[in-house]
């Protein structure tokens, strides 16, 4: 059995990895030779390691390796003889049995082959058990037993025996010599019978025999389980392979194609509805009764009977809706009276939140505001007719009858507050146009005297104070005036000098603001003759008030746009003519004294309307307008406009005269408005019109007034001023080629540094600096040359680099691209739907994946057929 | 053979539409890349046929064009002659406009060419619908009036007056005053921009975002006073052309030009653009007009002859006027330009400016004494594509392409000599360095963006004041550091590039061994 057990089947990878796991082993004291000998008598295992030892080393070691071999023979102290002698004859036996097939060379060798492979495995005393058969060989065959060393060098690996050693499992000593096989058992069987059949089993079993191997350790089991377990995973996998490779290469991966999520539509879904709760059921049951359906089925005669309620249902029915309604109704009338029900605090609320709305509304929209005008006018109307808050009713008749100082404080009130409802009714409502226009006005105007003037309601008596207020401001400041600084920075010499002009300039100015304060004090008294009837209730409005600064600011506007579209010069003079203007129609209006809408007066004044002006005349209008009282620096013109006052009749003439003749140069027809000199505001106007107009198509038609006939220097200038374009051009690329790519720095030595002595001196610059200076030098000759206007004598191209633009390229290559040429070309190509034709958008612009939403992704199938 | 012509014809639309030759694949390394590009070009490929095919079968109207017959010469068939053979429609695009006081007059088309602004020198403004003749405006503002262009559609124009520019709608209610450009000799829209480009008396260029109202660039020429700007509509460019004989080329964000050209020896009088980018037409003073190739800023011909106006026609004719006499000249299979058709006009009319109106056979000319209108057989694109102008079109669709186009608004920054080169490669050749202060700011904003990182709140005293203050301080380091090392690696570029001009200077014995790698 044992010769079973032995191993023939370890691989020579095994045998070598236990070789070098024993050469690991050897370790410990080194013993000379002959000591060593005898301790391996003694444990065999150490000997063996030896052995190994000495093998591994091959040839070279082999002679010395005889020599031990006989000295342990001889150092041998005690022998297990009765062993080896009792073996001995009965493995010369098996041996002769086991060679009698083969030649007996043969079979020593197979039988060294098995002792080595004995030696291999036992752990212990094999070696013992070793030079024990190779004397026994020795003395069979009087063949040195160096004779058959060398082939057990060669193949000797221990395999390790892992049962504990027992009757069951003898040890090698034993059965070494003399192994025991079947046959030994069957001989004393012999011609029994079923002698044969055993034999015959024996030999089959004997044929069919395979060693077993023993168990590995169990590191070494998981490992090899692992090393198949991963051949088999990878070949399993390979066979996706292809199919994940179709997928890589695919543009469009398609998910779920074949899933039907169903029919959504609603008759779909109805169908398949099944009755689950007790309550479907029923209805089911119901719907689906025989009966019903039968009826359907048949004519409708069936169905009408079955439709037949009886009379008390129907009563029933229509006692419990009468009920209701019944309650519904008491219901409404409930609510309906408390909805009426309301405080008189509630309703005060009520009406002011009301008017407040409709007062946002006419702010916002201008439909609103004229439909509440028409109502106001509306009511303006029935209350003037009937006046019916003017104490006219038989409750204030009684009242007045009685007395007012009679009267309690609430009557009275009350009383009080009717006349002014009847005051507030029958005021008169301004247009939407009208309230434009005051806006206006009081933008032109109302500058410094917002604090007298509020709102739009100004009367002739606010007007008064606030003109009595500027005269009274203007005295006092001139009082004011006199005192100057004693000490200080204003009062140096040239400061004071500088103070004085300015104040006598300041002095002037109130002079004239005074006298025209003045003026305009008296005909506003006038005024007040004519229209001291009105109230200071002001039922109605009136715009006496206002007709001075109207036409005044319009007229500055006037000014003001040939100051924007004309040369100053000629707008000094219209200036003066306006001032004309201006004045004669003060004249007018002071004589006549005719409330004048401002509306007329605007588009009298504004010929040529322009919605530009509009803003320009708001900008501007404030500023001019009685800068006198608010003591502003800039009043030169105002200042002019005054002192030619008293000869404004002159020069207006003057002007018409020079209009005229300019006019009819130009055929225009200003010189019948010239003649007509009731309409010298149109005059006004129209001459800076004409005026405009001269100069309005420079180049084309020219007035020509200030132009200079240019000395011949200048001519010739002018005449060849640009013809050495080129030279220019060179300059310019020259120039623009020093800006970007600028010239090195001449390399220069600090002043006075390491020029101590004249040797130094002499030597000039270090190389180094002299060398960069050169490379810098011809780096930018490369880069000049490398310029892609470098060949190009008349172009410059800009190599500036647009820092905003750079946003739009790319920094660096995309990752799969190397080469910018490729991806370059790979997007050159317009995707979107306006390039390309419908047929082929869709294949350009395909998405990667495309699945069903909602729907989960599958792990990729092995499909049978593919493989 | 008609079969073989048709194929070739196609072949040429397969190429256009292909715009470009593919990428050389068989050099390409990296297989998975290569299948990718295969499969792209394919897809390009099969894109431009599609729309090649489609081209041929729905763009089937062709120019036509005056075919002369044995000793007959194309500029001796008068208009009279023309109007003769053709239709009545073609036929009323013919026509004079006498206004003789408020002259002289400018033009200006809509894209489509469908209505036309006029602005009379002396401040008459008028839009006239072309196909029915009728003026849908006619108004006059009283004052200098040297330009008026078309913004997006009819319903805006803008008219550059004395002293300021000014918007305007169909109605001729002002809408806008744009004070910012000054007194404007010249107007141009930019349409896919939605810019307004004009050039001032000082030479100052302005660009305004119409949409917005904001003033996208404002830059001065530094050449002096020009009233000649011209767009490119290939790129969106403008040129402006000066006294000093120089045609510089802008675009909204650079302040530099990015082109300038010396075309002539005298004041350049007029700049015209051929539609798709490459040829530049230029008068002079000089007596000479020059095409030029833009692709290589090299003059193609020259021609003698004074032009006061240039236009290019979308099929490439180019008409030119000199005082009262107009030439068109056109390409024949020779690729130089020579003339093909002209024009009289009364004695003593001084044309001011011609311009072809888009998709129609028909020039434009306005004059000291109005406009006239003449036909120029083949000028115009027989076919319009309704998706980029529509003469025909309706209110719907005007609504809905005005809100389209402004979706569709590009950036100004978008403007460039070469459109193409958006979402290439960046080119890195001449990269600008940083300077010192900007090196700073920029550590200074990493390190303010360190100190104000907001640290998470974490638990078991992980987030005690010690550790946040230390985390932050680490942060901020770490900001710091970064800069360092860039520093360091710029001092490693530094000495590289040193030891690679070094390799430069070895003697020619010792140049072989110098590695390769360095170019």
């Amino acid at each position: 059995m044992a010769e079973t057990k032995r191993n023939r089947n370890v691989g020579p990878a095994n045998r070598k990895k236990k070789k070098n796991k024993q050469s690991n082993w050897k370790k410990g004291p080194h013993l000379p030779n002959a000591l060593q000998k005898q301790l391996d008598a003694l444990n065999p295992r150490n000997d063996d390691d030896d052995e190994e030892i000495i093998r591994s080393d091959d040839d070279l070691y082999e002679y010395e390796e005889k020599l031990p071999e006989e000295e342990s023979k001889k150092n041998r102290r005690y022998d297990p003889v009765e062993n080896f002698e009792y073996e001995l004859p009965e493995d010369f036996e098996d041996e002769d049995v086991a060679s009698d097939d083969e030649d007996g060379d043969e079979g020593f060798k197979k039988e060294d082959c098995d002792d080595n492979d004995e030696d291999e495995e036992d752990d212990d005393g094999d070696d013992y058990d070793d030079k024990k058969h190779a004397r026994m060989l020795q003395d069979i065959t009087g063949l040195p037993g160096a004779a058959f060393e060398g082939k057990k060098k060669k193949s000797n690996v221990i395999v390790y025996e892992s049962y504990p050693e027992a009757e069951s499992n003898p040890t090698h000593d034993i059965n070494n010599d003399g192994r025991v096989t079947i046959d030994d058992f069957l001989n004393p069987l012999h011609g029994k019978s079923g002698f044969s059949k055993l034999r015959k089993d024996a030999a089959r079993l004997d044929k069919k025999s395979k060693s077993i191997l023993p168990p590995l350790p169990k590191p070494q089991q998981e490992k090899i389980d692992r090393k198949t377990a991963y051949i088999q995973t990878k070949k399993r996998l390979t066979e996706y392979e292809p199919l994940v490779k179709e997928n890589r290469e695919r543009r469009t991966i398609y998910f779920n194609e074949d899933i039907d999520l169903g029919n959504s539509t609603v008759g779909a879904i109805v169908s398949e509805f099944r009755p689950r709760t007790d309550f479907e059921k029923k209805m089911d049951l119901l719907i689906n009764a025989k009966e019903l359906s039968d009826a359907h089925q048949g004519d409708g005669a069936r169905l009408l009977e079955l439709n037949q309620v009886s009379a008390e249902d129907v009563k029933e029915r229509q006692d419990r809706f009468a009920k209701m309604r019944n309650l519904l109704f008491r219901h409404e009338l409930k609510s309906k009276r408390i909805k009426h029900i309301k405080s008189k605090t509630y309703r005060r609320l009520l009406k002011k939140d009301k008017s407040k709305v409709g007062s946002t509304d006419t702010e916002m929209d201008p439909e609103v505001a004229k439909e509440l005008a028409v109502k106001q006018e509306f009511k303006r109307a029935e209350e003037r007719m009937t006046l019916k808050h003017k104490n006219t009713s038989k409750w204030a008749k009684r009242i007045k009858k009685r007395g007012f100082d009679v009267q309690d404080d609430g009557t009275r009130a009350a009383i009080s507050e009717q006349l002014q409802q009847h005051a507030l009714l029958t005021r008169k409502r301004n247009s939407m146009h009208e309230d434009d226009d005051s806006s206006d006005a009081s933008m032109d105007d109302d500058d410094d005297d917002d604090d007298v003037i509020s709102g739009d309601d100004d009367d002739e008596a606010s007007k008064l104070k606030f003109l009595e207020n500027g005269k009274k401001r203007t005295l006092e400041l001139l009082e004011e005036d006199d005192d100057t600084p004693k000490s200080g920075l204003l009062s140096l010499p040239f400061m004071a000098r500088g103070q004085k002009k300015k104040k006598d300039a300041a002095d002037e100015e109130a002079r004239l603001a005074l006298q025209e304060f003045e003026s305009s004090l008296k005909q506003l008294e006038g005024d007040d003759d004519l229209n001291n009837n009105i109230g200071s209730v002001g039922g109605r409005k009136v715009f006496g008030a206002q007709k001075k600064p109207v036409p005044q600011s319009k007229i500055k506007v006037n000014n003001k746009e040939k100051d924007n579209y004309f040369d100053n010069s000629e707008s000094e003079d219209d200036a003066d003519i306006t001032e004309d203007v201006k004045d004669k129609r003060d004249q007018i209006i002071t004589k006549k004294d005719v409330p004048i809408d401002t509306n007329i007066l605007r588009e009298e004044s504004e010929v040529g309307h322009d919605p530009l002006f509009d803003d320009i005349s708001k900008v501007s209008g404030p500023k001019i307008a009685y800068e006198v009282s608010l003591f502003s620096t800039n009043t030169s013109k105002k200042k002019r406009s005054m002192k030619d006052d008293d000869s404004n009749q002159v020069k207006s003439e003057k002007k018409a005269k020079a209009n005229k003749s300019k006019a009819k140069a130009k055929k225009s027809k200003v010189a019948e408005l010239a003649s007509n000199k009731e309409t010298d505001i149109e005059h006004g106007d129209e001459d800076s019109d004409t005026d405009g107009e001269t100069r309005m198509v420079d180049g084309v038609i020219t007035s020509g007034t200030d132009y200079e006939l240019p000395s011949q220097d200048d001519l010739i200038k002018r005449a060849f001023a640009g013809d050495d374009v080129e030279g220019d051009f060179e300059m310019a690329k020259q120039e623009v080629m020093n800006e970007e790519n600028p010239e090195p720095e001449k390399p220069v030595l600090l002043p006075g540094w390491g020029d101590w002595t004249h040797k130094q001196k002499k030597r000039g610059l270090p190389a180094w600096m002299v060398e960069e200076h050169e490379r810098a030098k011809r780096k930018r000759d490369e880069d000049l040359k490398k310029r892609p206007d470098a060949h190009l004598k008349h172009v410059i191209i800009s190599e500036k680099v647009d820092k905003k633009a750079e946003k739009l390229q790319m920094k660096v290559l995309p990752y799969p691209f190397k080469n910018k040429e490729h991806f370059e070309q790979s997007n050159r190509m317009p995707l979107g739907p306006e390039f390309n034709p419908a047929t082929a958008l869709g294949a350009l612009n395909q998405p990667e994946v495309v699945k069903k939403p909602g729907v989960s992704i599958q792990p990729i199938k092995l499909k049978k057929g593919k493989k | 053979m008609d079969i073989h012509d048709v194929s070739d014809d196609l072949e040429i639309k397969v190429k256009k539409y292909q715009r470009g030759q593919g990428a050389d694949l068989e050099s390409l390394k990296d297989k998975k890349l290569k299948g990718q590009l295969a499969v792209k070009e394919d897809l390009f490929k099969k894109s431009a046929n599609a729309a090649a095919k489609a081209e041929k079968w729905l763009m089937q109207t062709e120019e036509g064009r005056l075919e002369p017959e044995g000793l007959e010469k194309t500029w001796r068939f008068s208009q009279q002659s023309i109007a003769n053979e053709v239709d009545v429609a073609s036929r009323k695009n013919q026509f004079d406009l006498v206004l003789p006081d408020l002259g002289p007059y400018t033009l200006d088309y809509t894209s489509s060419g469908r209505y036309m602004v006029s602005a009379g020198r002396k401040g008459h403004l008028s839009i006239i619908d072309l196909h029915t003749l009728k003026p849908i405006k006619d108004m006059q503002v009283g004052e200098t009036v040297r330009d008026a262009v078309f913004l997006h559609n009819e319903l805006f124009f803008a008219a550059a007056q004395k002293k300021y520019t000014y918007i305007y709608n169909r109605a001729g209610s002002e809408l806008h005053c744009l004070k910012e450009h000054g007194s404007v000799l010249k107007l141009q829209f930019l349409k896919n921009h939605f810019l307004l480009s004009s050039i001032n008396k000082f030479g100052q260029l302005h660009y305004q975002d119409i949409t917005t109202g904001q003033m996208i660039g404002n830059y001065r020429t530094g050449l002096g006073r020009s009233d000649v700007l011209q767009l490119n509509p290939y790129n969106s460019v403008l040129a402006s052309g000066h006294s000093g004989g120089t045609v510089s080329m802008w675009k909204p964000t650079s302040p530099a030009p990015l082109v300038k050209m010396l075309c002539h020896r005298g004041p350049v009088t007029a700049i015209a653009f051929h539609s798709n980018g490459h040829l530049m037409a230029t008068a002079g003073m000089d007596k000479k007009l020059k095409i030029w190739d833009l692709r290589k800023y090299k003059a193609v011909q020259t021609l003698p002859g004074m032009a006061k106006s240039l236009d290019f026609s979308q099929k490439g004719m180019l008409a030119a006027s000199t005082g009262s006499f107009v030439q068109v000249l056109a390409t024949s299979d020779s690729q130089d330009y020579s003339r093909y058709m002209i024009h009289t006009m009364a004695k003593g009319y001084q044309i001011s400016k011609v311009l072809f109106r888009p998709y129609e056979d028909v020039l434009g000319i306005g004059h000291s004494s109005g406009l006239s209108s003449i036909l120029i057989p083949g000028s115009g694109e027989p076919n319009f594509d309704s998706w980029v102008a529509n003469p025909y079109e309706t209110l719907k669709q005007r609504r809905e392409k005005e809100v389209r186009v402004l979706l569709d608004k590009l950036p100004p920054e978008s403007i460039m000599l070469d459109p193409t080169q958006i979402g290439n490669l960046r080119n890195t050749r001449k990269q600008e360095k940083q300077t010192k202060e900007e090196k700073e700011a920029e550590k200074a904003a990493a390190v303010a963006a360190a100190k104000n990182v907001s640290l998470k709140k974490k638990t078991k005293g992980r987030s005690k004041p010690s550790k946040v203050a230390r985390k932050k301080q680490e942060g901020i380091e770490l900001a710091k550091r970064s800069f360092v090392e860039q520093n360091k690696e710029d001092g490693a570029a530094k000495k590289k590039q040193k030891r690679i001009t070094d390799a430069s200077d070895l003697p020619a014995a010792l140049q072989p061994f110098v590695s390769r790698k360095r170019s």
